[in-house]
């Protein structure tokens, strides 16, 4: 075979690098999906909460808060507006309650429907990471979801909603059930931006800022 | 001869050893950073070698798998990167023998070829579709272990150094295997002898 003979035949090699069962781009490559699949066989205990239900759970964290704090709050007698109330940490394994915060809570004790439904939406939330993680929510959750929004938005347009506290809790409520409505009818993807507005929503209304002042004024009380 | 060159020690960015130690733990996190760090490499082999990109899927995240499962038999003697190729290699083999309903190559040759012409580089010549084909079909018909060392080295840009230690022989073994291949391709080709001599 002459020199120039076997440069052609480099070249069609060259060229088959090219062509030949040429793969996609990295940005192309399943790489996530791929890493799903092999976190839920290679890591099945261990897996860990997304910022999505990072978030949700700073909202069932302010759900609960409050909520504890209104049941607290109905038994005492001629406590200050400032009630010390109890935060789930629903990221450790047992969800001990852990008082972390301090919620700024109004004189008078909610009405028990309204405690009530407070509760519910705690359970939801909470619920929410695993039934995700598990895949779609299934309908009765997303029932249940839908319920809660149409609650949330009467009790802001009824006496509760007076509130400041309360308001303020039941809008960012309102913004997280509707997003976790929203979930139903998403794909993966876009599934994924929604989250992303979550988060941007949540950072808008100074969710985590209120959480930290909240903590901070626990901790120096402490 | 230029290739593409995605040398298994570019992987090497992060302290493995303490990764892997983490990964043992338990930590799903620096599971996906040891993932992160290999898995375009696997997922560009595992492509390489099945011409598939379901099949390429599916053999990345057995692979990661079948990794993470046994990690705690990896003793760092060769570098990590070295040992997960090896377990690409060795599951691609396996379920290719099972899978081996040799489809007919849907790549859209056409498509390819425009989307990157040979021609025009470096003063390179046109290459014939119909040679194109007839190589990549030639390829194709190799032993598998000669196929394996021909896509690994001329392809992907992996030395004979790397190649040997995911394939568990001595270099001198890889570079014969990668002579008998270019060999048997040439003498594939051999019709189009003409066709590339001109």
């Amino acid at each position: 075979m002459t020199d120039d003979n076997h440069d052609r035949f480099d070249e069609l090699l060259e060229d088959a690098a090219r062509t030949y069962n040429r793969p996609p781009d990295e940005r192309q490559m399943p790489l996530d999906e791929i890493w799903k699949a092999v976190e839920a066989q290679a890591f099945p205990a261990a897996r860990q909460p997304s910022r999505y239900a990072q978030w949700l759970r700073i909202a069932a964290a302010l759900v609960i808060g409050v909520g504890i704090g209104r049941l607290s709050l109905s038994t005492a007698v001629g406590r200050a507006t400032t009630t010390r109330v109890a935060v789930i940490d629903t990221t450790s394994a047992t969800a001990t309650p852990t008082p972390v915060a301090v919620v700024p809570l109004p004189a008078q004790p909610l009405d028990p429907a309204t405690s009530r439904y407070l509760g519910q939406a705690a359970a939801l939330l909470i619920a929410l990471p695993s039934e995700t993680s598990a895949g779609r929510p299934d309908q009765p959750f997303m029932k249940r979801a839908n319920e809660l929004l149409l609650t949330t938005r009467l009790l802001l347009d009824s006496q509760s909603g007076s509130d400041p506290a309360l308001r303020n809790l039941l809008d960012d409520l309102e913004l997280v059930l509707v997003q976790v409505v929203r979930l139903e009818k998403e794909r993966d993807r876009s599934r994924r931006t929604e989250l992303e507005l979550i988060q941007q929503a949540l950072d808008q209304r100074d969710v985590i800022p209120r959480l930290r002042t909240a903590a901070s004024e626990y901790a120096a009380d402490d | 001869m230029t290739r593409t060159a995605f040398a298994l020690q570019t992987t090497e960015k992060v302290n493995e050893p303490e990764l892997i130690a983490r990964v043992l733990a338990g930590d799903r996190l620096a599971g996906r950073e040891l993932y992160d760090a290999h898995a375009p490499r696997v997922f560009r082999l595992a492509y390489r070698l099945t011409g598939d990109a379901e099949l390429a899927r599916e053999f990345t995240q057995d692979t990661f798998v079948r990794a993470f499962h046994r990690l705690a038999d990896f003793r760092g003697d060769a570098a990590f990167s070295t040992w997960i190729h090896r377990i690409t290699v060795t599951v691609v083999a396996n379920a290719m023998r099972k899978v081996r309903r040799l489809r007919e190559r849907e790549t859209d040759l056409t498509d390819l070829d425009s989307a990157h012409p040979a021609s025009g580089r470096d003063g390179a010549r046109r290459i014939d579709p119909d040679l194109r084909e007839r190589l990549a079909k030639a390829i194709d018909a190799l032993p598998e272990i000669y196929r394996t060392t021909l896509i690994m080295h001329d392809l992907e840009g992996y030395t004979h150094t790397e190649i040997a230690g995911v394939l568990g022989v001595a270099e001198g073994t890889c570079k014969s295997r990668l002579s008998a291949a270019r060999a048997q391709l040439r003498a594939a080709l051999a019709d189009f002898a003409k066709e590339y001599e001109s």
